[in-house]
This record gives C-alpha cells, structure tokens and sequence, in this order.
C-alpha cells in the first residue's frame, strides 16, 4: 500500500455489552481525501476510527482498506498505517528518543528517521529526557512525532490537537498540509475550525449515526 | 520476527532495570515463601523433608511467578503504547515472543535468589541432584512463561483482570508443576530419576509454545 488507499466502512455496528457505539455506519474515504468527523463526546468517533485501524472488530458490518478487511490487512499494509490515538501511545520511563526507536525498529527504520521526526515536532532537545516528566502537550508532540515516523498513507487522527499549545497547533496544521492529497486521512475532532482547515469533507456523528 | 521480539523484549527489560517493580518485588516473595516454609517444616522428618520441600520450592515459583505475568503488559496499557505496537508491520506473535522473553529473564532473576536460598533453608547437606533441578527450572520457566503471557493477555480484556489471570492459568499448569515437582523428587539420592518428567516438561512446552504462538494474533483487539 505505498499510494493512499480508499477506506470503505459498510453497515458498520459496534457494540459493547449494551451500549451501542456505532450504528449501521455506512461511509467512504476516498483516496488522498482528508475526512473530518466531528460530533460530541460518545458519538461514536473514536470507536470508528479503532475499527478502521483494526484494532477492534465491527459486531456487523464490514470495514475495508483497499478492499481488504482492516483486521486482516497484511503486514506491509499496515506499515502504511498511522494511528494517533486519545492516548499518547507511548512508555512511561523511557525517553523520547527510545520511544520512538522501538517504533522505528519495529518498522524498520534507519535511526536518522528518528532525529528528523523529534526535530519537526520540536522536540530535538528534549530526545533524552523520560517522557515521565513531560507535559501532555509535549507528549501529543511525540505521539504525532511516532504516528508519522513511518510516513504513512493512510492517517487516522482522534483529537490531534489535544493539549497542543499555539506552537504546537501551528506545527500539526503545517504537517497535516503537507500530506493534503497524498495521504488518505480521517480527524476526529471537536475543533470545528480545526476541521475546516483540514478537511474536505466533515461527516457528523451523534449517538454512534452519520446525522450530516 | 526474532529482530521484533528482542527489540520489545529489550524494552521490556528497560523499563523494568529503571523502574524496579517486577524482579525485587519477585525475589523479596520467593524468599518470604521459603522462610515462611522452612519454619512450617521444622517437624518434618528428615525422611520427609525431601517431598515437602520441593513442593515448596514450585509452590514458590508458581505463585512468584504470577506477580510478574500480572504486570506483564502493565507498561503497555498505561498509556495505551500497545495499540502502537499492534498495528506496526510486525507479525504478532512477535509480540507475544517480546513478552515470553522478558519474562523468562524475570524468572531467571528470581530463581538466581531463590535456588540458593532453597539450598541454604532445606539442605544443608544433600539435596536433589543440581542439573535435573535446573534443567527442571529451564524447562518450567518456558512453560510458565509461554502460557501465562497468553493468558495475560486474555485476562486483559476482561474487568476482573487481576482475578482473571490465576483463575485460567493455574488450572493449565497444574500438570507442569507437578511433572516439575517430580523431576525434583526424582532427582534426590536414591529416586527415582527424573528423566521422564523432563521429558514431560519439554513435550508440555513444545505444545504450548506452538499454540500459544499460533492463538495470540486472534487475542489481540477489541
């Protein structure tokens, strides 16, 4: 999968226990378009982009990537996967830098990857310190840093901009700019104004349905 | 695969070297146990002693053990560092292999502690013949390790997590410790021999090893 793929959710339900997240979900992504779904807290946003991650199985329905169920995708497809999620994805007690080598390594990767990615989030002088004593916004940086450090096709962002201060914002909306057209990308955000910028296309979730 | 699962277990390793709360906590309940035992056994007889004490020793490894398959996937789940792994383009057995390595280097630490101490608390004089107790050890570690790192991430998804992990894996090694209980007994001036039970051991791992490789990747999700 090395140009942006089309995602494709049909009939898409999830359910835990009694609560419903998601309902008969049906939506397309397509190719190197940047999709937002906005909607309040459980409208069903983060549940739909677990799903199309992989990481969690549709009750009914089905999810593709390129035609491929998104939990059966092959290994180098999900190399072209980056998933930033609500949390920061990252190991308490180890630096930045070592977070993202393990990252690096795992999708191996050439150290300078790593270097490169601290120093556009800014946080080149700050590679060797544990993440313990970082602030929420600098630990948003290093999630966005290891979501792109693999440079992948198909960016799936819930709550990119969360604890992000002003230099932060400016440092997402450049990196989000920068991948327009050439990757597929779905944001899950609040921001309305966030979404604006971004987007070409918003679809509204409320209560785990497309209601716009 | 193998370069993943070092690189994970390696981490692993890291985090615990820096955050001490798996292998000291292991060690201070291994030598508790022992002490504990070797008090409760005063009245054995010298006859006895041999069979009460080695099913204090893997009494003690067992339930040592489950401190460190409890914290097992801890660090991932703190900041959900786990997701990140499971959609790298690794095969997930890798990660289970990751897993399976750091604790068997957690177990190896514990037993460093507690064989001595074992030696030192129940035979002063002759104990059980030494290579069939670790062979033994080696053997056990791998089936411990290989089952309950599955089973570790099969109680993860559930809300009783902590409860979850002894209920379903101490039912599915009973029979590694007790061949492990034998091998012991079997190796002590004038047994049996252990021989059979070590074979026991090493078909238990090969079979669980496999499925445990083979289930993992269906374990992982929501």
């Amino acid at each position: 999968m090395t140009e942006a793929p089309t995602v494709a959710l049909r009939g898409c339900s999830k359910r835990f226990g009694e609560r419903i997240a998601l309902r008969r979900v049906t939506l397309t992504v397509h190719r190197g378009e940047t999709l937002a779904l906005l909607g309040p807290n459980g409208s069903g946003k983060s549940t739909l982009l677990r799903l199309v991650a992989g990481l969690s199985w549709p009750t009914a329905g089905d999810v593709e990537i390129d035609g491929v169920a998104a939990t059966r995708l092959a290994r180098a497809s999900r190399g072209a996967l980056g998933y930033l999620g609500h949390q920061t994805q990252a190991w308490r007690g180890l630096t930045a830098r070592e977070n993202l080598t393990v990252m690096a390594d795992l999708h191996r990767l050439d150290a300078p990857v790593v270097a490169a990615a601290l120093a556009t989030v800014g946080l080149a002088d700050r590679g060797e310190d544990r993440i313990d004593g970082f602030s929420r916004g600098m630990r948003q940086r290093l999630a966005i840093a290891r979501t792109l450090l693999h440079d992948p096709t198909l960016l799936l962002a819930d709550e990119p901009t969360t604890g992000l201060d002003t230099d932060g914002l400016a440092m997402l909306d450049d990196v989000l700019e920068r991948r327009r057209g050439d990757a597929t990308v779905l944001l899950a955000t609040h921001d309305e104004a966030f979404a604006a910028r971004h987007a070409d296309r918003v679809v509204r979730l409320a209560g785990g349905e497309i209601v716009a | 695969m193998i370069g993943a699962a070092l690189t994970l277990a390696g981490k692993d390793l890291r985090l615990e070297l820096r955050r001490r709360e798996v292998v000291l906590g292991m060690a201070q309940f291994v030598i508790v146990t022992l002490v504990i035992a070797h008090f409760a056994l005063v009245a054995v007889g010298d006859r006895q002693l041999p069979k009460a004490a080695a099913g204090v020793l893997w009494i003690a490894v067992l339930f040592t053990a489950l401190l460190a398959l409890g914290r097992a996937f801890a660090a991932d789940h703190e900041d959900g560092a786990l997701d990140a792994v499971l959609i790298a383009p690794i095969d997930r057995g890798a990660i289970w292999l990751g897993k399976v390595l750091a604790q068997l280097t957690f177990l190896a630490a514990m037993e460093v502690v507690a064989v001595p101490a074992f030696w030192l608390f129940f035979f002063q004089t002759s104990g059980p013949d030494i290579r069939a107790l670790l062979a033994a050890l080696v053997l056990a570690n791998v089936g411990i390790a290989s089952v309950g790192v599955l089973v570790s991430a099969l109680a993860q998804a559930g809300r009783a997590r902590d409860v979850l992990l002894p209920v379903l894996l101490l039912p599915l090694l009973v029979p590694l410790v007790l061949a492990a209980v034998v091998a012991t007994l079997g190796s002590f001036p004038g047994g049996d021999g252990s021989v059979r039970a070590l074979g026991f051991l090493a078909l238990f791992d090969t079979l669980f090893v496999l499925l445990a490789w083979g289930t993992y990747e269906h374990l992982s999700g929501d």
